[in-house]
């Protein structure tokens, strides 16, 4: 081992391209697979907000034969708690006549809970968006979407205006961006409590907006979602839509996305595996007449055969180590990067498995160079020029 | 000087009928015809004779570094012949050292270095390791060279390290190839210096060489031509 060790070191110039190619895959690895459901999850809510693929939309359909029925508090409870669901928001959509310098403007509302940004992925573009206290107070305020403010006050910067609907005054606490809809972007929205107080005759919460942490999540919560309303509620009007074609298209860019990312990393791999064996069977060949001069000293062919084995341990053993380095700062810029932490089980399963795949890539690819070192006739070896 | 002993009286090897025939595609090559010699420890060998009369192939079959086509070689009661090649690396390293032409050290490494591995296979303890090493290479007056770079040593330094090394595993035989072959003529009868003073110990010392004054050292000398060694027996 020490002088395998040596060996390694002393050549170490001819050896580093072999160790970075085996690190680099390494350090692909790990950092795929311990950060891969964070980036999964970061890449679905990217996908998300562009084709709305987790999210299920949840209507009470208005129909002739069919009492009006709204979303009880206990179904929408009971709904955040089927598993794979990461946030549920209750909708209420409606038209209200407001006073708008001194003329008699409709505008549309959206009464929303607290959890409809995240749910939707919107950020306040001035200001601020309301939260679960303001909901929770029944306050009168409002967000308006980037149009309405700009047709309202031709400027984004809204913060601390009012607006008069149904003889209430609104404060307008921000502006909010992100929402790809024209329609909702013409609106401004008002929490939930103090829609279903102000504008109850008119106001249906009929609506429920459901987004599943990932994508292999919305299948079972789209069937799941009908027993549950029908175990709370009349579930005769529920009509639960998925965007399921966009959801098969999301799932196979990912698909091939992921496909081709493991494809470079294994290719690495084998790449370095080959580079093992190709330097292995250039050492066995330049050192010839060291075989040869070791036999003549009394070395055995498993001698031979341990060192040149062991010499190829030693460079993909260094590769690995040096690779969980690598993926543990990538893991962690990574972290830093989309703000999530990954589990340090996972990660250590992942070091782990590095090491032994070092291992068996060490013997596998510097078998065969150490079998032929092994194997050679001594008095050609000694020979050899 | 002449420490030589005189040799004992008991063959420390016996040689019998021992030919080496290569095969290829014009016919047979008879290298080795029928051989047969034997020494006694502390006897120092002179195997002469032009190039491809066989005297190299004949050493190396003596050193089980190649196969013999038929005959015997005995050590002791045993035919070394028979061994399978596990058996062969133990007898090399127990029995026998090499030194051969080239100087051939194992460059990159130190002194220290190259005389450490017969005792690694060997098997030799660690702690005992360096005592062996400086033993050894005080026989050849290279005691303050231990830790040196083989890379850095002159000709004649390089042999006399590789006859350190041979000596290390306190073998019993020495087989030299050519070994002043490369050396300047003061340090070639420097390296025979010492091998005299090795078969002061009862080691028995093959040499083959062309050069009549480093055979003249030697207690017999054998001239070999066409695979036929005379004067030996």
């Amino acid at each position: 081992m020490r002088v395998s060790l040596r060996q390694v070191v002393r050549h170490r110039r001819r050896y580093i391209g072999v160790i970075l190619a085996i690190s680099v895959g390494v350090a692909g690895f790990i950092s795929i697979i311990t950060m891969g459901e964070d980036v999964k999850k970061n890449f679905n809510e990217d996908i998300a907000f562009i084709g709305g693929v987790t999210i299920i939309r949840n209507v009470l359909e208005i129909r002739p034969q069919y009492p009006l029925n709204k979303f009880h508090p206990e179904t929408v409870e009971a709904i955040k708690k089927i598993p794979g669901v990461d946030v549920a928001s209750l909708v209420g959509m409606t038209r209200v006549p407001g006073d708008w310098k001194g003329q008699v403007e409709f505008f549309s509302v959206g009464a929303v809970d607290e959890n409809f940004w995240r749910m939707r992925g919107l950020k306040a573009l001035t200001g601020r968006l309301f939260d679960a206290q303001e909901v929770e107070e029944r306050q009168r305020v409002a967000v308006l979407g980037t149009r309405l403010a700009q047709s309202l006050f031709g400027t984004d910067k809204v913060e601390g205006r009012t607006l008069e609907l149904e003889k209430d005054i609104y404060q307008v606490i921000g502006v909010v961006e992100g929402l790809r809809d024209i329609n909702l972007d013409k609106s401004l929205f008002v929490p939930l409590t103090t829609g279903i107080d102000r504008f109850s005759k008119q106001l249906p919460v009929d609506r429920l907006y459901v987004r599943c942490a990932t994508w292999d999540d919305v299948p079972a919560v789209a069937a799941a979602i009908p027993k549950v309303v029908k175990a709370h509620q009349s579930d005769k009007n529920l009509l639960v839509e998925v965007s399921w074609e966009n959801l098969a298209n999301v799932k196979r860019v990912a698909f091939w996305i992921e496909f081709f990312i493991y494809l470079a990393f294994a290719a690495t791999l084998i790449l370095g595996g080959m580079g093992i064996w190709n330097i292995m069977m250039a050492a066995v060949r330049s050192r010839t007449r060291e075989i040869g001069l070791k036999k003549a000293m009394g070395a055995e062919d498993r001698d031979i055969l341990a060192q040149f084995l062991t010499e190829a341990l030693c460079l993909s053993f260094v590769a690995a180590v040096i690779g969980v380095a690598l993926g543990r700062i990538l893991v962690e810029l990574l972290g830093f990067w989309i703000g999530m932490r990954p589990a340090e089980e996972l990660f250590f399963t992942c070091l782990a498995i590095s090491l032994a795949f070092a291992v068996l890539l060490g013997v596998g690819a510097g078998l065969y160079p150490s079998l032929q070192a092994a194997r050679m006739e001594v008095v050609s070896a000694t020979r050899y020029e | 000087m002449n420490a030589q002993a005189a040799p004992s009286s008991k063959a420390l090897i016996q040689v019998s009928n021992l030919t080496k025939t290569y095969f290829n595609g014009a016919g047979a090559i008879e290298v080795l015809r029928r051989v047969d010699f034997e020494i006694h420890p502390g006897e120092m060998v002179a195997i002469m004779g032009p190039s491809g009369s066989g005297k190299s192939t004949l050493l190396y079959i003596l050193g089980l570094l190649q196969a013999a086509t038929s005959g015997s070689y005995l050590w002791g009661e045993t035919d070394v012949l028979t061994l399978n090649r596990t058996q062969q690396a133990e007898f090399r390293r127990r029995r026998l050292g090499f030194v051969f032409q080239a100087c051939d050290l194992l460059e990159n490494s130190n002194v220290y270095e190259n005389l450490e591995f017969p005792l690694i296979y060997e098997g030799v303890d660690r702690a005992e390791r360096p005592g062996r090493i400086l033993e050894a290479l005080k026989k050849v007056n290279l005691g303050h060279r231990l830790y040196h770079s083989a890379n850095l040593l002159s000709g004649g330094e390089r042999q006399r390290v590789a006859v350190a090394r041979a000596l290390v595993n306190r073998p019993q035989l020495i087989l030299a190839d050519e070994p002043t072959g490369q050396l300047d003529r003061r340090h070639g009868h420097l390296v025979m210096e010492h091998f005299e003073e090795i078969a002061a110990s009862q080691t028995a010392i093959i040499v083959v060489t062309h050069d009549p004054d480093i055979a003249a050292r030697c207690t017999r000398v054998c001239p070999m031509e066409d695979g036929i060694l005379r004067g030996l027996r």
